[in-house]
């Protein structure tokens, strides 16, 4: 009987066993079981909001959206598909070997729902919708994409969006941004893509071991991004992209009153909606073109200003008195510093001040620059904005660059000379500024001595930003002194021999002034920054040319702008 | 002596309720042919009762005198099944009757029990002794074993190599309970067990991948593999209290596949939990342990060794596809005794039932 308790003993074991197998799965395993099996049943499919709209400034529509259908499938068994891809083959006209590929480029996991067409025609979705009676496994996607109803209008403002880069999904990351999201670049859309951004939401659906539909579990609503509202009028903005096209350069339009950005066109520019419809071979001409279309030009790269710093050593002339209305100088057309001959473009004769503004006379100004000093014009310019960020609040603004002899001393270890006074006297040689920080400095004039912080947003989600913005900064320039440059701007425009004399046939009172600034190579670039009217600013004009000729060239650019703004009634 | 009959009885019907609960949790969502299965279990069921109630009845001596019968029957109806069985699922395990689909190896592992208890259990004409105590090794070893292994040989080429294996344990234990010579067993065993790499190559492709998953279930998680990883998956995923009575996602959304025959443990498992299912076991083990006890105060050694064969039988089996559920062994073709969806095995397990009961009542008899 001894073989029958070892029995009885084998039986026991092998029930001991099984409860030990059981509570292994069951209780040490049982959360990664549970999971497993939700994983195998739950699909989620993402359902995206709309990002949020960019508006100008009377809320009109920049950017929106248009729904785009999309054409998903659950994954599922080898001859279901086959079946889908044949009925769905046969609704859009398309052939399934590409059907077939579609989905293999695009299949993620099992779990996960498969594109496999984008942007299908209305008419196409309605059979699509009654193909999903039959076949509940597919869906029928609507998708926001991003809508530039004007095409390549203030394309740089607005910034592009893409799928987001690995730079940006390390950065982003800890801020819910996941692969494969739809992020801006450049401009608005890189800039408040936190707000623009809109929330994903979804249904999540449970299928059967085929992966075939069986029921819809829930569903969370998607969320819309915010608006953003742009101090841009699209009146004025239309108008300076329409007068810019074909040139390259900028054109910055800014109420000197309180600093906002009413255009701000460039060119060449950009239509933002190939990176939405995707189409490489446009995409790669924009990064590889040698004129580089998706520069802002207007804060992203800087230039001589030439003639326009000008302004900078007259109001630091007149604040330090070295010179007063009184003062003139005799322009023979070049003068000697050290032994160099500098030489002006002209032969001016005997200027004052305003005539000297009025005709941009280099010897004045290199006689006056020498008057000043170099460490002061530096210290005017910086407090004028130039060579400094301005906290504009679009991307990638570079701060541009005003030499000094203390800076010369430290980085180059070579001595400052006289020359480099005069040099900078004329904004040439090492000076670089930004159209944006001219604008601003006109502003200065125009305003009667408040240096305003340029911005463009003017409303997130309709809360009005404008008042939290930096208010105007005043510089504590003597009236005098505004008065002089204002008047010798005027000049500029309405004096006979004034450099720009173009405007003066305008109804509209204009005050500026033109620069042409030399460059290593190529033709010169053109200047022209001005306000207007005259009694009563509204507007500051800066027209930026790259490699356009002259001063004149910018003038004219400017002249058609401001008539234009005219006769449609903005001013 | 009535008091085993109602406890075997209310087991019994317990465990049969729970199956069924299971099948119609696992069937009550799909279409077709599904909805049925029930109806029909519960017919099964009803047919098993009777059955179970007319062998308590039955004096189980007579099973002796009907023995070369019984096992004549058995050996019949499976070369019936080898010439004219139906294929399903790729097996020729079914004879139809009458409208009926009948599994000749469900019925052939309780026919082959009783053959060896008789076999085992006769005695010297002289001095009433057990022959078995001197059997040498054809009479010990030889004869019996050719006796079921022809069955037995039947039975895999259908193929069906859980019954096979299933009909070979229960011949070792018999072999072993009865006062056969160790040596003889372990000859046995080494026999079997040596030739093991060499049937190898006997074992149809699938049975091959069977059992190479078995050994990992990942190496074709979507093939072979699948059903074992599903079924742990549904297992694991019941936690203590379970997913509740027809909310298992695994066995409802068809990811487990045979989750109503083979599989329903995996089922039951995922709506119950460790807990229902740890009942579930307790209760097979209490019928087991009837068997046991009945063995045990049972003097007529017949009567003793077919009450031994049929608790092991019933363990063996249990023990089987529950760790083949469980990933603990490979996936053989094998029901879970009164859960799996089956009739065939439900009638077959409560005429064995049966007889236990008619093995307690008649002990003293003579």
């Amino acid at each position: 009987m001894d073989r029958k308790k070892i029995l009885s003993f084998i039986i026991i074991l092998m029930f001991g066993l099984l409860v030990f197998g059981l509570a292994n799965l069951n209780l040490w395993q049982g959360k990664k079981f549970r999971k497993l099996s939700d994983s195998n049943c739950i699909r989620l499919i993402a359902q995206s909001g709309c990002r949020g709209n960019i508006l100008d400034r009377s809320g009109q529509i920049i950017a929106d959206n248009r729904i785009s259908y999309d054409l998903m499938v659950l994954p599922q068994s080898s001859d279901e598909m086959e079946r889908i891809f044949s009925g769905v083959s046969r609704i859009l006209k398309l052939a399934v070997k590409d059907l077939k590929v579609e989905f293999k480029k695009n299949f993620v996991s099992v779990s996960l729902p498969v594109v496999l067409a984008r942007n299908i025609e209305l008419s196409k979705v309605v059979l699509l919708g009654e193909y999903k009676a039959e076949e509940p496994s597919i869906i029928i996607q609507a998708q926001p994409l991003r809508h530039y109803p004007y095409g390549a209008l203030a394309s740089h403002v607005l910034g592009y969006v893409n799928e987001i880069d690995r730079w940006r999904l390390t950065k982003l990351e800890d801020y819910g941004y996941k692969t494969k999201d739809i992020v801006g670049f450049g401009g608005v859309e890189e800039k408040y893509d936190y707000y623009l951004r809109q929330e994903e939401g979804g249904v999540s659906v449970e299928v059967n071991h085929r992966g075939k539909f069986t029921r819809v579990l829930g569903f969370e609503s998607p969320q819309n991004g915010k608006d953003v509202e742009l101090t841009l009028d699209l009146n004025i903005q239309k108008i300076a992209d329409e007068n810019l096209s074909g040139r390259k350069g900028c054109i910055v339009v800014m109420d000197p009153r309180n600093g906002q950005i009413l255009a701000l066109a460039n060119y060449p520019n950009f239509n933002p909606a190939v990176f939405v419809n995707k189409r490489p071979a446009l995409i790669s001409g924009l990064f590889n073109n040698p004129d580089s279309p998706l520069i802002n030009r207007a804060i992203s790269s800087s230039y001589p200003p030439a003639s326009i710093f000008k302004l900078v050593l007259a109001s630091a002339a007149l604040e330090l008195k070295k010179v007063n209305t009184l003062t003139s100088f005799l322009c023979p057309g070049w003068t000697m510093i050290g032994a160099r001959k500098f030489s002006c473009w002209d032969v001016h004769g005997a200027q004052n001040i305003q005539q000297a503004i009025a005709h941009s006379c280099d010897v004045f100004f290199y006689k006056t620059g020498l008057l000043i000093g170099a460490q002061n014009i530096h210290d005017y310019a910086w407090k004028l904005g130039l060579g400094r960020n301005l906290g504009f609040d679009l991307p990638y603004e570079t701060s541009g660059f005003i030499p000094s002899p203390l800076w010369r001393k430290i980085n180059k270890f070579q001595n400052w000379f006289d020359g480099d006074t005069a040099n900078l006297s004329i904004g040439q040689g090492d000076c670089l500024v930004t159209p944006l920080q001219v604008a601003a400095m006109m502003s200065v004039f125009a305003n009667r001595g408040f240096l305003p912080v340029p911005y463009i947003i003017k409303a997130v989600g309709g809360v009005d930003l404008t008042a939290k913005k930096t208010k105007l900064i005043p510089l504590n320039f003597k009236k005098n002194t505004l008065d002089i440059v204002c008047q010798g701007l005027r000049a500029v425009v309405s004096d006979s021999q004034g450099t720009g004399n173009a405007l003066a046939s305008l109804t509209v009172t204009v005050a500026g002034k033109t620069g042409t600034a030399q460059v290593s190579r190529g033709t010169t670039h053109a200047w022209f920054a001005g306000f207007f009217p005259y009694d009563k600013p509204q507007y500051v004009i800066c027209v930026f040319l790259e490699n356009g000729g002259p001063g004149h060239a910018a003038s004219i650019i400017a002249k058609q702008v401001i008539e234009t703004m005219f006769t449609q009634g903005l001013i | 002596m009535r008091s085993t009959f109602f406890r075997i009885l209310i087991i019994a019907v317990f465990i049969a309720a729970l199956g069924l609960a299971s099948i119609y949790s696992s069937t009550y969502q799909k279409e077709g042919p599904w909805q049925d299965l029930f109806g029909r279990q519960l017919i099964w069921l009803v047919i098993g009762l009777i059955c179970f109630i007319f062998f308590c009845g039955f004096n189980y001596r007579r099973l002796w005198d009907f023995n070369y019968l019984i096992y004549g029957a058995a050996l019949l109806t499976l070369f019936l099944v080898f010439i004219l069985g139906i294929t399903r699922l790729g097996a020729q395990r079914w004879l139809k009757f009458a409208g009926f689909n009948f599994q000749p190896s469900e019925f052939a592992k309780l026919a082959i029990i009783i053959f060896l208890a008789r076999y085992f259990s006769r005695k010297s004409v002289n001095d009433t002794s057990l022959l078995s105590r001197k059997f040498g090794i054809f009479q010990g070893l030889i004869l019996p074993f050719i006796c079921v292994a022809v069955p037995m040989f039947l039975i895999i080429e259908q193929p069906d190599l859980g019954s096979g294996i299933m009909l070979l344990l229960v011949f070792i234990f018999l072999l072993y309970l009865t006062d056969v010579r160790l040596k003889y067993i372990w000859m046995l065993l080494g026999l079997l067990i040596l030739p093991v790499p060499f049937f190898w190559h006997f074992l149809r492709d699938y049975q091959q991948q069977r059992l190479l998953v078995f050994l990992n279930p990942n190496i074709d998680p979507l093939g072979a593999g699948y059903t074992i990883i599903q079924s742990r998956i549904a297992i694991g995923s019941g936690g203590f209290w379970g997913r509740g009575w027809l909310s298992g996602s695994q066995s409802q959304l068809y990811f487990l596949p045979e989750s109503h025959t083979d599989f329903i443990f995996a089922t039951y498992s995922e709506q119950w939990g460790f807990f229902g299912s740890c009942l579930l076991i307790l209760l097979y083990f209490f019928i087991v342990r009837q068997g046991y006890l009945i063995a045990q105060r049972t003097q007529d050694t017949f009567g003793r060794l077919l009450a031994l064969g049929i608790s092991l039988l019933l363990a063996l089996q249990v023990f089987i596809n529950i760790a083949m559920n469980m990933g603990l062994a490979p996936v053989v073709g094998l029901p879970l005794p009164l859960m799996s969806y089956g009739g065939s095995s439900v009638i077959v397990t409560f005429i064995a039932l049966g007889i236990l009961v008619s093995i307690d009542r008649n002990r003293n008899v003579f």
